[in-house]
């Protein structure tokens, strides 16, 4: 069926327009310094380029589609060469000082996203002094942090390092916000979308932009429109007033599957799903026992959950690396077992009736997830007092130390395998915060290994330093990690060249035609 | 009068302004995690807290509060990275459109179907009344809304889908006064009125669907409470016929009743628009304060809770003074 609107064809409709349902009530910033949520990342690779991004096609190669044609690599610093033809969309060209002032920028403002820049050892008071132009088309990076350049180039390539036009933001500075403000809802970038307008929980519209790196893209609008409640996206694209429709419910993906008009798309994604024991929970000791943390990961029915529950909305995982991402470690050796996990209970004194509290997010598909568990633990003895609450709520828990299990999920905030495993595999007791800082799991080997994995300097070393890492974190650790999620969307059947890859940022608009 | 009213308004709204700001401060969320992220350092976790305020003591984080609100600063959103005020002048009236509409179109409803249940209690019309009134009450509004989207927009296709605009005029209208109804009209494209007409037939009359019932039901009790009044007796007696009783002589007698139920109803659908406001993907202040509180967004919480609370009270204040003026006895 054609889009219709009361005699007006509606942009669903028309060929150079893309209508994109999903909701937008997530988005606190189009800043690339402080947006951190799912829709303002998908956002910030149609309109800001990094000096390095992953390749859409094959994202281990970084180098292709960002602003710089090549570098150099010394240890502690990286030279890179800008594309001599780059341009923003209003025409300046991108010169080194823009990018040293973006990334300053980024790190000075200290939003959310800045801790990602200060895992190079950049603060505020000394990012000035990493950041050096060299001539009108070089630019040196040097960083104080000890790691290794593959691991300083992939922290280059997070949306936070997105290069802004210095003198478009400055113009619109107030009370030496450094733009922040205005970025807010404009752009000043150089990826292949411009904004056009943007209004909070309504609508963000994008504008091709005709300088655009590459080839220009086949559209020259996309208009994501914000629709809260599922069942009516869902309305939307059968309709064909969109022409994409994201998050819908297991249930009705599965009502859609054989539809005439419309197609399924699949991609896997980085966001994995995990269970945690906080083990300095002085109400129930147990928590710390490893023998609870070994039953526990034969009391999970992962299949079940993934395919049956969530209707394939979910893989089995086990590791904190999602599969597709560099260094992941994909076995799976853990399945329901609930004999076993008895067993494992009863050899350690743990079968006379443990109850504990589990925190969840009061939205699908959590407690869903936290039902199916409440079964299979009771089914070993252990009783679970479920505890669904808002997001903020559980987070401010989790971070104050009460929660007993949690049930919880950890996407990766850049491209490297350092992201998750200084979460899952890092306590350094010294403030700083990570997942086993919060699950108070004291690990000082561990930890030296994480940080000697984001040291070394060779790739390929690397990769093998976090995959022993998952194995230990997967053998015996106060988590259980679970699922992976597949992120799946309804097109319309005429839509063409949409790429998604593992990470949030990796949504690729550019070659899209319909 | 007016001098108690408004004495009266500034107390309702100091002690609204009181509890909201009591009960975020007892919220189990931390607005400073909400800012610097789950991963901030704890120096900045800290330093997000000091910027906050909330390393000071409640009397005086109140205080700051209440200065700012005085002066029209309602702090900024956390979830839309803009100041509150600028939030609430952009989604409130799209409410107040959504609700006038609704309560014109029921109050018409409503009133007429009350006038002739009354004429002819328990016959066909005063049936239908009930099974109405039931109705409204029962029934999801969102189921409701779904339904009447799959049929009419998806299917029959005689309205205008989700949103307040086709997408041709949405993103390019501009809406210096926030009422679609007016801008789409300012804008001068043609069809750009039509358009916004056809989004809000249905979600207009979904309001007014859940508002009629009421509105209905309670009419036509005070005007059965009046049928055996002497009033009544005299102007059957004197020959007028049932419909010039009931028009001139027993609705002007409830006149009251219909004012203060017409008053609540009208405050209830401004603030209660929340899942017409979700279903329709249309903007509003009982989305944004939905939204606002599933990301524990405290000044949003604040700022949007104010505006309903001072709807209420200055509603209810002006519909005691009309009732006053109509009849003095009271």
């Amino acid at each position: 069926m054609a889009g219709w609107c009361l005699g007006t064809p509606c942009l669903g409709g028309t060929p150079q327009v893309l209508v994109v349902a999903q909701s937008l009530d997530d988005i606190v910033s189009l800043d690339p310094a402080e947006g951190y949520e799912l829709s303002s990342m998908q956002a910030f690779t149609s309109l800001y380029q990094r000096l390095v991004q992953p390749d859409p096609d094959q994202p281990e190669d970084i180098g292709r589609t960002g602003l710089a044609t090549r570098w150099t690599a010394e240890p502690g610093s990286l030279e890179f060469e800008l594309r001599p033809d780059a341009v923003f969309a209003n025409g300046h060209p991108v010169r080194p000082e823009d990018v040293i002032w973006s990334l300053s920028r980024a790190v000075k403002l200290n939003l959310s996203p800045a801790f990602i820049l200060n895992g190079l050892g950049w603060t505020a008071a000394t990012v000035g002094e990493h950041l050096q132009k060299i001539d009108e088309h070089h630019v040196r990076v040097t960083w104080s942090a000890p790691v290794g350049p593959s691991f300083a180039l992939n922290v280059l390539g997070a949306t936070v390092a997105s290069i802004i036009d210095e003198r478009e933001a400055e113009s619109h500075a107030k009370g030496g916000d450094l733009g922040n403000r205005w970025l807010h809802d404009h752009s000043a970038g150089s990826g292949p979308f411009r904004i056009r307008r943007y209004i909070p929980h309504e609508a963000l519209v994008l504008d091709a932009n005709p300088l655009s790196p590459g080839d220009v893209p086949k559209l020259k609008t996309i208009v994501f429109r914000s629709v809260p409640d599922a069942a009516t996206r869902e309305l939307l694209v059968r309709v064909g007033d969109a022409d994409i429709a994201r998050d819908l419910g297991p249930d009705q993906y599965a009502g859609l599957r054989d539809r005439p008009g419309l197609q399924l798309r699949q991609f896997p994604s980085a966001a994995v799903h995990y269970l945690m024991f906080n083990t300095v929970n002085a109400a129930v000791p147990q928590l710390s026992n490893p023998a609870l943390w070994e039953a526990a990961r034969w009391l999970i029915d992962y299949r079940g959950i993934a395919h049956q529950l969530l209707r394939d909305q979910f893989q089995v995982h086990q590791a904190f690396l999602a599969t597709g991402f560099p260094g992941a470690l994909d076995d799976t050796p853990y399945r329901l077992d609930i004999v076993r996990a008895r067993s494992i209970l009863h050899a350690a004194g743990l079968d006379h009736g443990l109850t504990m509290t589990l925190d969840v997010f009061n939205q699908a598909p959590f407690t869903e997830i936290a039902q199916s568990l409440q079964a299979t633990f009771a089914a070993a003895g252990i009783r679970l007092e479920v505890q669904p609450a808002l997001t903020g709520e559980v987070y401010t828990r989790v971070r104050s130390h009460s929660v007993q299990a949690v049930w919880l999920y950890w996407i990766p905030d850049y491209f490297d395998a350092h992201s998750s495993a200084s979460a899952f595999a890092l306590n350094l007791n010294d403030g700083t915060t990570s997942i086993a800082e919060r699950a108070g799991w004291q690990i000082p080997q561990l930890s030296a290994l994480t940080l000697a994995a984001v040291r070394e300097q060779d790739a390929g070393r690397r990769l093998e330093l976090y995959r022993r890492i998952q194995t230990e974190v997967q053998r015996s650790s106060p988590f259980v990690i679970a699922l992976q999620e597949r992120s799946q969307l309804v097109m319309r059947a005429n839509v063409r060249g949409y790429r998604q890859g593992l990470n949030a940022d990796m949504v690729y608009y550019d070659q899209v035609t319909k | 009068m007016l001098l108690r009213s408004t004495a009266t308004l500034a107390v309702t709204l100091g002690a609204l302004l009181c509890v909201t700001f009591a009960l975020s401060a007892l919220s189990p969320v931390d607005p400073a995690v909400k800012l610097v992220g789950e991963h901030a350092s704890a120096a900045s976790y800290e330093q997000a807290r000091h910027h906050l305020g909330l390393d000071l003591g409640w009397p005086r984080r109140l205080e700051r509060y209440a200065v700012g609100v005085l002066h029209g600063d309602f702090g900024v959103s956390q979830s839309t990275g803009a100041p509150v005020a600028e939030d609430l002048r952009r989604v409130f009236p799209a409410t107040l459109e959504l609700a006038t509409l609704a309560m014109a179109a029921s109050t018409v409803l409503g009133l007429a179907l009350a006038l002739v249940s009354a004429a002819r209690p328990g016959g066909a019309t005063d049936s239908l009344l009930r099974v109405l009134s039931l109705a409204g009450n029962s029934l999801p509004i969102f189921w409701l809304g779904l339904l009447a989207l799959y049929l009419f927009y998806a299917r029959l296709q005689w309205v205008g889908g989700p949103g307040r605009l086709d997408d041709a005029y949405e993103y390019t209208i501009d809406m210096p006064s926030g009422l679609v109804l007016v801008d789409a009209w300012r804008s001068g494209l043609q069809g750009a009125f039509a358009s916004a007409v056809s989004h809000l037939v249905l979600p207009v009359l979904l309001l007014a669907a859940y508002a009629v019932g009421n509105i209905a039901r309670l009419t036509r009790a005070a005007l059965l409470a009046e049928a055996g009044k002497e009033y009544v007796l005299l102007a059957r007696a004197t020959g007028a016929g049932v419909w010039n009783v009931l028009l001139r002589h027993m609705l002007p007698a409830t006149a009251s009743l219909v004012l203060t139920t017409l008053a609540l109803t009208y405050t209830n659908l401004l603030q209660g628009a929340v899942l017409v406001e979700t279903v329709f993907a249309r903007p509003g202040i009982g989305r944004y304060l939905t939204t606002a509180l599933f990301a524990a967004d405290t000044p949003a919480i604040l700022g949007s809770t104010l505006l309903i609370g001072a709807c209420f009270v200055l509603i209810n204040s002006a519909t005691d003074l009309v009732v006053r003026l109509l009849d003095p006895r009271t």
